[in-house]
């Protein structure tokens, strides 16, 4: 028997964690500023200690290193049409728009990536996909994200296999970018041809459990949900789209 | 109501999660292990469009950056606002699906020859207005070393003799539309990636692509057009070698197999035998 989730975050219904997500990271994008990504950056970051995520999100924080590397240099030393540098460094001028523009990008992609990173530490894909189910998704539509969430893993691992079984034949891998490249080839063939070849066997496999029969599936483990949540959940898409809405006309202006 | 529940039987609902996990697990060990200034991301996407047809390969590419972006253990990286640009590319491959574009067209030696240097002066053509920019001809502006044209020139008389190349050794004037196909596919995910790149992440994406990003905008380009010469220069690159790969998969399926998909039979056409 699967154990009921522990903790306020947690023991929320799927959906509405995955509305508070994609509502968190579209205000993050779509309203500039320093306001709302500060304030979702800090909702996001109640909610990892609340949740006691800790050490879980430290790989999630890191991977967004490399990108905000990125930013901050292109857009700090090469913003278009800025004049007010501060800093010289040999050719390149640092500029003060160019770093608003850094640091404001850099925020958003935080509260974005980290709202991400809360929703899928905290949410099994199984209790997520059961309960889209109920509301009406479709086992169709089930099937398709989960599959792809299950393959992803079996496929790395399967082409971690093909690259060891074509080493152990002489093929190098590692080196200079042009034998990484024809490295590549050997690799994809194998990989892709063997995960086609399963497109058959499992067609039948599901023609044979009535999955194209149009009566709906009981639900054995329903998710808890109740008023409250509900009316949160449409109070927030509707505040979100709102507040989208206002600003893309103009009509709303946060710092 | 028909045409949209004729692209999904249960073989294309089979089908798209392997090529959502195709485009994933290839996408992601090109941006990190290799580096390159491709993505080779949309094999999956543009396979079911061809198979199934334009909705089901623009889900295709809409649930693989979707999925890339938010599921539990993979997600992560920027790719999520991309599924826009991913759902074209699916449409586009269904269309060019539709139009017979990937079947088999056996030609005579001298149709052949005209399609070799037709491909030939299309690349040119598309090759010309990246190379004439600013950014990279002129070092000044640039700050590009110029060995950088060089290498652009050469890439493009590279790609021009692989596909005459591939047209004339297959004997085949599929590799002429494929790689037609290819480059348009790639020039609209271009355009409808640069405002997104633009406004949502400022122009870079964490990939190695940012290099030339930063070189145009050294050369004066502004935001938008800085991610759009990246693009111009990325995209249809990426999209014609995918296209092609796309096409050399289906070559080694059998007929029955791609014959039982929903567009399958204007991929084997209506010959028996």
């Amino acid at each position: 028997m699967r154990r009921t989730p522990v903790g306020f975050y947690r023991g929320l219904n799927p959906t509405t964690k995955l509305v508070i997500a994609l509502s968190t990271a579209a205000l993050a994008f779509v309203l500039r500023g320093w306001l709302v990504p500060l304030v979702a950056l800090l909702v996001v970051g109640a909610t990892v200690v609340r949740a006691g995520l800790g050490r879980a999100f430290v790989p999630f924080v890191l991977a967004t290193i490399p990108l905000l590397i990125s930013i901050v240099l292109v857009n700090v030393f090469l913003y278009p049409g800025a004049t007010d540098t501060i800093l010289v460094i040999g050719p390149l001028r640092a500029t003060a728009t160019g770093l608003t523009v850094a640091g404001q990008a850099s925020l958003r992609i935080v509260a974005f990536a980290l709202s991400v990173a809360v929703f899928a530490l905290t949410t099994p894909t199984d209790d997520l996909l059961a309960d889209l189910e109920r509301r009406g998704m479709g086992r169709r539509g089930t099937f398709v994200i989960g599959a792809a969430i299950q393959t992803i893993p079996r496929l790395a691992a399967r082409a971690g296999e093909v690259a060891d079984s074509q080493r152990a034949r002489g093929l190098r891998t590692e080196g200079s970018v042009w034998r990484r490249i024809r490295g590549v080839v050997p690799l994809a063939g194998p990989m892709i041809s063997g995960a086609l070849s399963e497109v058959e066997e499992r067609t039948m496999a599901l023609e044979a459990r009535a999955f194209s029969a149009p009566a709906r599936r009981a639900v054995l483990r329903p998710m808890p949900d109740d008023n409250v949540q509900r009316a949160g959940r449409w109070l927030l898409g509707l505040a979100t789209v709102g507040l989208i809405a206002l600003t893309v006309t103009g009509h709303l202006g946060l710092p | 109501m028909g045409w949209i529940s004729r692209q999904f039987t249960t073989r294309t609902i089979v089908l798209i999660p392997i090529a959502i996990a195709i485009n994933v697990v290839l996408g992601y060990t090109v941006q990190t292990v290799l580096k390159l200034p491709i993505y080779l991301d949309s094999i999956g996407t543009i396979l079911v469009g061809v198979l199934a047809g334009p909705l089901a390969g623009a889900l295709t590419g809409i649930l693989s950056n979707l999925i890339w972006q938010y599921a539990p253990g993979i997600g992560g990286g920027t790719i999520g606002p991309f599924a826009i640009t991913a759902g074209v590319i699916g449409l586009l491959a269904g269309v060019w699906g539709q139009l017979g574009i990937y079947r088999s067209r056996p030609a005579s030696r001298t149709v052949l020859i005209l399609a070799a240097v037709t491909a030939a002066v299309v690349i040119g053509v598309v090759a010309y207005p990246i190379l004439n920019n600013p950014a990279y001809t002129d070092p000044n502006i640039g700050g590009y070393p110029s060995w950088v044209f060089t290498a652009i020139v050469l890439i493009a008389i590279v790609a021009g003799i692989v596909v005459a190349g591939f047209i004339l050794v297959s004997k085949d004037l599929a590799g002429f539309w494929v790689a037609l196909a290819g480059v348009i596919t790639g020039i609209v995910a271009a355009f409808v990636s640069a405002p997104i790149s633009a406004y949502v992440f400022g122009g870079v994406t964490g990939s190695g692509v940012d290099v030339l990003v930063a070189a145009l905008r050294q050369g004066g380009s502004d935001v938008i057009h800085a991610s759009l010469g990246q693009g111009l220069f990325s995209d249809p690159i990426d999209k014609t070698i995918t296209s092609f790969v796309v096409f050399i998969i289906l070559a080694g399926l059998s007929r029955r197999i791609i014959a039982r998909f929903p567009n399958g039979e204007r991929l084997v056409g209506p010959s028996v035998d």
